[in-house]
């Protein structure tokens, strides 16, 4: 390890157990009595950490976890403002051993406080800023089109832009032409989302019936093989009568019927 | 012999069937077999009264000879023609009859067509009875394992008591459709299904429960991640907002119009009743002296 890790890990070292150091200090400092700085006390080790863990969850690869970080932030800041009122009128109060000035900085220092427990980022401007993008899912709620980077046509009214007549035409020719083509992308939306249902109820169907065919698969094999089975005795039964020694015997039989006959007609004549 | 009058063939069968000092037994295969030409003579001669008569007794007669699926075939044809006399409680009891005979020979699927159909010919007429034959065919069927089949006679049931505008019924029959879908896993049916329940609550004006039945459906995944979610969550917050044009323009998305018919109906006659009266629950003031 060259010197330069080493001092970098000292320092991460140092800044993640210097709390502990501060806080002695700030315990030694602090009498039992005053409740106010007890109370700013732990609102400060709060926000502290409440920014170790959004800059964690902004780190974050795994998105599930980055959201449950979020969602913990926020639920720190809400309890956080709640509190806030608590420590105002622990920082009116009068504190012996305290003179007025500070009982004023104190108040300065409540408010500064606000503006910190807002500051922590908590995930929330960053989905705002995609959500935008891709045309608001539970944000929005009014009805409008598909936008897309609706946030850049916004730069249009600043001072910088000096607007002539000919790009007046032009802007107002884009404008209409982006309506138009909301309006079609609309008409497409639609008719996806008929064919989207269309489709999803084709899938049940389907998966419907799919048992009844294998039932049927099933019945028209037993019918084969017992066919099968049908053709082939009825093959050994044709045969057995026609098979030629029966002719031979019927042949025999037919020659002595006649020969008899023969010798009676003879006996008559 | 089959041209002969079908009024001489039942007696001929009638007198083969009755015991009598000379007839020990009866003789059952030809009765039947005259009983059923009597019977598809006289339906030809569209002289439906004693057309069904016959072929109740040539059922009889396959009964007797244990052979249940003809017996339960002649008692549809029974049935059917009892329909067209509109003999409405005959219609029911042959049905039902028919379906005891498919369930005999270990059929539950034309059983639960049997009463399928009985519950069609009856719907305008007797809707509780309807009912009640729909339900059972589902439960043969989800008996047998095929809840798939039974989709389309839970929408039915559905949209009967819609008709009687029993809406708690209609929803419960909705939710046990959900149900079903859920075991065949068709993710499309059963968010549709749930979507229905949540539209019949609302068309019932009660709001709590469409938003309790929100909130169960909520839990289940395949709903969560699906267009009829996002669907149901802007018609809730439109109620809760009271604002009756975005009622109107969730009810015409297209996410509605693909489902059934009778609630695509319901669907568009929101909202029904005040709706700015959902607005009552105030935030509830803190007290400034409660430190908790």
């Amino acid at each position: 390890m060259t010197v330069i890790d080493l001092i970098t890990r000292v320092d991460a070292i140092c800044k993640k157990y210097e709390k502990y150091d501060i806080d002695k200090q700030k315990d030694a400092n602090v009498t039992g009595d005053d409740a106010f700085a007890r109370l700013y006390g732990v609102f400060e080790s709060e926000i502290d950490a409440a920014i170790q863990k959004s800059e964690a969850a902004a780190t974050e690869k795994n998105r599930a976890t980055a959201v449950a970080m979020n969602a913990e932030i926020r639920r720190t800041k809400a309890r956080l403002y709640e509190e806030l009122p608590k420590l105002q009128r622990l920082a009116l109060k009068k504190v012996k051993g305290l003179s007025k000035e500070e009982i004023e900085a104190r108040n300065d220092l409540v408010s500064s406080l606000k503006d910190r427990i807002e500051a922590i980022p908590d995930g929330s401007t960053v989905a705002a800023k995609q959500t935008a993008g891709g045309g608001g899912w539970a944000t929005s709620t009014s009805y409008t089109g598909i936008k897309f980077d609706s946030t850049s046509d916004g730069r249009f009214e600043s001072e910088y832009f000096q607007q002539t007549e000919e790009s007046d035409r032009f802007r107002q020719e884009y404008e209409m032409r982006r309506m138009k083509q909301d309006e079609g992308l609309e008409v497409i939306a639609e008719g996806l989302d008929t064919l989207k249902n269309m489709a999803h109820d084709l899938n049940e169907e389907l998966d419907r019936q799919v048992p009844l065919m294998d039932e049927i698969d099933e019945k028209v094999d037993r019918a084969a093989t017992d066919l099968k089975s049908t053709n082939v005795r009825l093959k050994d039964t044709v045969n057995q009568l026609r098979s030629s020694r029966n002719f031979c015997f019927d042949i025999i039989l037919l020659c002595i019927i006649l020969g008899i006959a023969a010798y009676l007609y003879n006996v008559l004549k | 012999m089959s041209s002969s009058d079908p009024n001489k063939l039942i007696s001929k069968a009638d007198k083969l069937t009755k015991l009598s000092l000379t007839r020990w037994s009866a003789d059952w295969k030809s009765a039947t077999l005259l009983y059923e030409q009597a019977a598809n003579a006289f339906r030809v001669a569209k002289d439906y009264e004693k057309a069904k008569l016959a072929f109740e007794k040539a059922s009889t007669g396959q009964e007797m000879l244990s052979s249940p699926w003809d017996a339960a075939k002649h008692m549809e044809n029974a049935a059917g023609l009892a329909k067209e006399l509109r003999n409405w409680t005959e219609v029911i009891d042959f049905y039902r009859k028919a379906s005891e005979l498919y369930m005999q020979c270990d059929r539950p699927q034309p059983a639960s067509d049997a009463l399928a159909k009985g519950a069609r010919a009856v719907e305008d007429t007797k809707p509780d009875d309807a009912i009640q034959l729909y339900t059972d065919a589902c439960v043969i069927l989800e008996d047998d394992g095929k809840e798939q089949m039974a989709f389309d006679l839970y929408r039915a049931a559905a949209s009967v008591y819609v008709k009687l505008e029993k809406y708690t019924d209609a929803a419960a029959f909705l939710l046990r459709l959900g149900l079903a879908a859920d075991k065949c896993n068709a993710r499309n049916s059963q968010c549709k299904a749930y979507l229905s329940a949540i539209i019949v609550y609302l068309y019932a004006h009660d709001l709590k429960q469409a938003e309790k039945c929100y909130n169960d459906c909520y839990q289940i995944d395949a709903f969560l991640s699906s267009d009829q979610n996002r669907c149901a969550s802007k018609l809730l917050a439109a109620y809760t907002e009271g604002d009756v044009e975005e009622i109107k323009r969730v009810a015409q998305s297209s996410t509605i119009s693909n489902l059934d018919n009778v609630i695509i109906k319901l669907a568009r006659k929101l909202p029904t009743g005040d709706v700015s009266a959902s607005k009552e629950e105030e935030p509830l003031d803190l007290d400034e002296n409660d430190l908790t």
